[in-house]
């Protein structure tokens, strides 16, 4: 289950950016979940066409394919944004105050370095399969009905892209709580204990039985 | 350096991270890039003028893998198992089929605990996801259990235990999952999760009935329920059946062809629960919650996915698990032992990690292990060392690993369906929970030693579907 | 000298001129220089080989043509359906004729490739389920697994090309998502369609795909004089294996398919004139339309395939 934490809000900048990324975070997992909800469509007009009127729908596994990077990758920021990314806390679940923040401060300057990383050597991946001088701009398409593959390759840096700023926010949040030795920082994921995860998780399902 | 060095080195390294709290998905895809940096730098004789060149490979190898795996049409039925989980909910399936155990079951010694293990068990072929059951039932079952004078405790481990069912019976996101690491059919997968899924419900009503033999208190059957009630009660729960029919069906027909892929068979089935939930009532910002709840799971697993992904890359080119399996293979002991041993080792870890997380981050290098046990991926089931096909003994470690993972959710210390059961009760604290669940240990530790003694209880459905 | 070599499923007669390759460049250089075969896609997704080379992270690599046409537009010409290729021979003429010309060689380097050698494939005969199909009337709705101009050919008769890749192919004809499939006969025994089938189309022979060894041009021309001269001098050698090999396969190939119980479907001339009547000449024509409005060499290209077909044909 998703175990989404806290994040503090206040009226100083770092907050305000990150309030100001969240919408924009939120929209591409509503995108990540609409896409999901089209499988559901997509699965029952081939099935359907395949079944009741002999003309399945051409090139469906090329269409999954096209979609799932934007089902599986898209929305990435929002889930980092509260936390839910999942790791052991056994550790940092029973630091407190400084030697906190200092944990998270690297773990997230680490993630920063692999995503610029990442965002360099997607963007090439997507670059090798995307050619303007030519039809379509594409230089590599599906196997079936010839789809260029560029704009699905093109969402993974742009997803990753919108992480690495979000990654910014939450090192200068846990810096600043690490040097102000803050109590309870704006702008980053608060460190529940494991209870009251599943508290919060219970009541997100709650009220619908 | 030997790059099966390297290969060490940077998956120590990667456990020290992951111990030290950092996010598994990025931690596995940061050991895994450096890693790759690594073994080309030191290819390239560690020359400082081409450090900047082994960065560069580097980064477009491991840039590749996020759009390249991902892109995959059998990775789509995670999403849609999670999302057939959450609008089961808003079509009031849980309570249809709790209420439809309770007529039919809750006769027997123990009648309202055994009635809710079958209703998880049933839950569980509409729900992929092992958290989200034991969080609704909470809601559901405990009340009733409390009303008729149930052990507070010995309700809540009923629950957190039915709740572990949802990841063996089919749709199950973490088979999936395993599926595609070993590089093994999923549909086969899923329909050898059936039997030992009902066989551990089984176990666990076998063992409910005998306690309640035993402590008379424990929990009374409840009878008074007429014909005419229990066949009433079946209709609201029929859409499940449907679910369970469409779904198999696709995987294996009996009869004749298959209808389909799994693929085909999970989107469909979603399909007709998201109309029973718009039947139900259910509105625009249900479903936009339901979609952004299963997004984030969804994101959450395929980062984990893909980060574990770069870190096998660069196994592949480390040649490790080539190693580590011939490692195995070397060692002075019965295979039997070796593979609990293994079984042990996993049940040690997940104490303290997530499921999938658990199996992504071991599998790349024990699983060849495990196959080059058996005599490797293409023996044939004679020449074989547990008696099964590569294929079939894919499947049985496949099936017992995944119970080792669901037994971990109720063991302490980060028994995870516990802490959601205790979340939901205010009157539960997590230790209530632990002890109301121990009984079940019990259960589990049979189930999975018989898994291992008589694997035709996996195999038998696979083996009748392949011929 | 360490070269990987990215290739995907496992070892078989498809990727055995590889392994001969390795074995020869070896030998000639005293251990010097080794070439690793990574099978199962460990170093690459197949489809992503062609990136792998570009990228430089590995040396060698093998992939299929119909995969990605946007990839390597020229080298489909060798896809086109009925172009009238009888045996491996003619097949491996032709292939390396398109590979030398220089536009070909022209749009691989764009991916810092250099065509090392091709992997000669039969014709792709169908399998399928059900009632033999030996007429073109019972290919409308068929549903077929063929890639690229095959899958062009199929439609045109008024089949239904569905993709599915190699390894699921299998589960696809199980489940009925295909009801036919099109493979070299290697692939019908590797994959295990074979086993799903009950008839096979021995004289249908539409086309063949095209899956070329390549090397990534850097690390070719960084090997010593030496090695590169071990590698080159191998290559016609391996392709001598490889056919050897190919060979005592397709004579095996009648016992296998008595042993399966599986039917051998002769399709009549009239039949095979009429389909291509209609697949052959408008998707050459497409083709070459299509090609030449980029700009690039089409009917050079098909016109060089026809000539190298007829000088192999009266040599062999
Ligand atoms: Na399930
Ligand atoms: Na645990």
């Amino acid at each position: 289950m998703a175990s989404s934490a806290s994040v503090l809000e206040d009226s100083s900048l770092l907050s305000k950016l990150d309030r100001g990324l969240e919408p924009i975070e939120r929209f591409m997992a509503l995108i990540s979940g609409l896409a999901i909800f089209s499988l559901m469509f997509l699965a029952a007009w081939s099935v359907g066409g395949r079944k009741f009127f002999g003309a399945p729908l051409m090139g469906y596994v090329d269409y999954i394919e096209a979609a799932m990077p934007l089902i599986a990758i898209m929305g990435i920021s929002w889930v980092q944004r509260d936390g839910t990314h999942i790791r052991m806390d056994i550790l940092v679940g029973n630091l407190k105050g400084r030697v906190l923040w200092l944990f998270e401060l690297i773990s997230v300057l680490l993630i920063l370095v692999l995503m610029v990383a990442l965002v360099w050597g997607a963007w090439a991946h997507f670059d090798r399969s995307f050619d303007c001088a030519r039809p379509l701009c594409s230089r590599d398409s599906s196997i079936d009905i010839g789809l260029p593959t560029w704009p699905s390759k093109l969402v993974v840096p742009v997803a990753f892209g919108v992480l690495c700023l979000r990654l910014v926010i939450q090192a200068i949040g846990y810096g600043r709580a690490f040097v102000l030795n803050l109590e309870a920082p704006v702008a980053v994921p608060l460190n529940l204990s494991v209870e009251e995860q599943a508290r919060l998780e219970a009541q997100q399902l709650a009220g619908h039985d | 350096m030997e790059p099966i060095e390297i290969g060490i080195w940077v998956s120590s390294g990667m456990l020290v991270m992951v111990v030290l709290g950092m996010r598994v998905a990025f931690a596995a895809g940061l050991a895994g890039f450096v890693g790759l940096v690594w073994l080309r730098w030191n290819q390239f004789d560690y020359d400082p003028d081409r450090l900047w060149k082994a960065i560069e490979i580097s980064v477009k190898v491991a840039g590749q893998v996020p759009h390249s795996k991902v892109s995959a049409q059998a990775l789509s039925l995670i999403p849609t198992f999670i999302l057939i989980g959450y609008m089961a909910y808003y079509a009031n399936l849980t309570k249809a089929l709790f209420d439809a155990a309770k007529k039919w079951i809750a006769w027997v010694p123990g009648g309202l605990a055994v009635s809710t293990v079958f209703a998880t068990a049933g839950f569980a072929a509409v729900s992929g996801a092992s958290v989200a059951t034991a969080a609704v039932f909470s809601r559901i079952a405990i009340p009733e259990m409390l009303k008729i004078g149930y052990n507070k405790q010995f309700a809540a481990g009923v629950v957190a235990a039915g709740g572990t069912l949802a990841s063996l019976i089919p749709p199950s996101a973490i088979l999936v999952i395993y599926a595609i690491i070993v590089e093994q059919d999923v549909g086969m997968l899923l329909l050898a999760g059936f039997i030992p899924g009902a066989f551990s419900a089984i176990v666990y009503g076998i063992l409910i009935i005998s306690i309640a033999v035993v402590f008379k208190s424990v929990g009374p059957p409840v009878g008074g329920f007429s014909w005419g009630d229990r066949f009433k009660s079946l209709v609201p729960a029929m859409p499940i059946v449907a679910v369970v029919v469409i779904i198999i069906f696709f995987v294996y027909n009996p009869f004749g062809d298959a209808w389909g892929t799994p693929t085909e068979g999970g989107a469909v089935g979603a399909f007709i629960v998201f109309l029973m939930a718009l039947y139900r009532g259910m509105r625009w910002s249900e479903l936009k919650s339901a979609l952004l709840e299963t997004a984030k799971l969804t994101i959450m697993i395929f980062t984990i996915i893909w980060g574990v992904l770069i870190y096998v890359r660069f196994l592949g080119f480390a040649e490790l698990p080539a190693a580590f399996s011939a490692w195995i293979t070397s060692l002075e002991m019965s295979p039997m032992l070796i593979l609990v041993c293994i079984l042990l080792a996993y049940a040690l870890l997940g104490m303290f990690m997530d499921a999938i997380g658990m199996l992504l981050l071991t599998l790349p290098v024990v699983y060849p292990a495990v196959m080059a046990l058996n005599g490797g991926e293409f023996v044939s089931a004679a020449d074989s060392t547990f008696g099964m096909s590569g294929t079939m003994c894919a499947v049985w470690f496949g099936i017992l690993v995944v119970k080792m993972a669901e037994f971990c959710l109720i063991t302490p210390p980060i028994g995870l369906n516990c802490f959601v059961v205790a979340g939901v009760r205010d009157d539960l604290s997590v230790q209530d929970v632990f002890k109301g669940v121990t009984p079940f240990f019990v259960a589990d530790a049979i189930t999975i030693g018989l898994l291992v003694a008589f694997p035709m209880i996996v195999l038998w459905l696979p083996m009748l579907a392949t011929g | 000298t360490e070269w990987n070599v990215s290739l995907w499923g496992k070892r078989r007669a498809f990727t055995e001129h590889v392994e001969k390759l390795a074995e020869l460049v070896s030998e000639k250089t005293g251990g010097e220089f080794t070439i690793n075969l990574a099978y199962g896609e460990t170093l690459s997704k197949n489809r992503e080989n062609l990136d792998g080379i570009s990228i430089g992270a590995f040396e060698m690599a093998q992939f299929c043509a119909g995969y990605h046409p946007d990839k390597n537009r020229l080298i489909t010409v060798l896809e086109l359906p009925f172009l009238g290729v009888e045996n491996l021979e003619q097949e491996v003429a032709v292939s390396h004729a398109v590979y030398d010309h220089p536009a070909v060689q022209d749009e691989m380097a764009q991916w810092n490739a250099k065509l090392l050698m091709t992997s000669p494939m039969p014709q792709y005969n169908l399998v399928g389920t059900g009632e033999p199909r030996d007429e073109l009337s019972e290919f409308e709705g068929m549903r077929v697994r063929a890639t690229g101009g095959l899958g062009k050919a199929f439609e045109a008769v008024g089949g239904v090309p569905t993709s599915v890749t190699a390894s699921e192919a299998y589960q696809a004809m199980e489940s009925g998502v295909v009801d036919t499939v099109a493979f070299a006969q290697h692939a019908h025994l590797s994959f295990g369609t074979i086993n799903q089938a009950t008839w096979w189309t021995s004289n249908l022979n539409p086309g063949t795909v095209n899956c070329p060894v390549v090397v990534n041009i850097d690390a070719y021309e960084s090997l010593s004089d030496e090695h590169r001269e071990a590698l080159d001098s191998s290559v016609d050698e391996a392709i001598a294996y490889y056919l050897e090999n190919y060979g005592e396969l397709l004579q095996r190939w009648d016992s296998v398919l008595e042993e399966k119980n599986v039917q051998k479907v002769v399709i009549s001339d009239a039949e095979l004139d009429a389909f291509r009547a209609k697949a052959a000449a408008p998707a050459r024509d497409a083709w070459i339309e299509s090609i030449t409005a980029q700009g690039l060499p089409g009917q050079e290209l098909y016109d060089l395939v026809m000539t190298t077909l007829d000088k192999a044909k009266m040599t062999n």
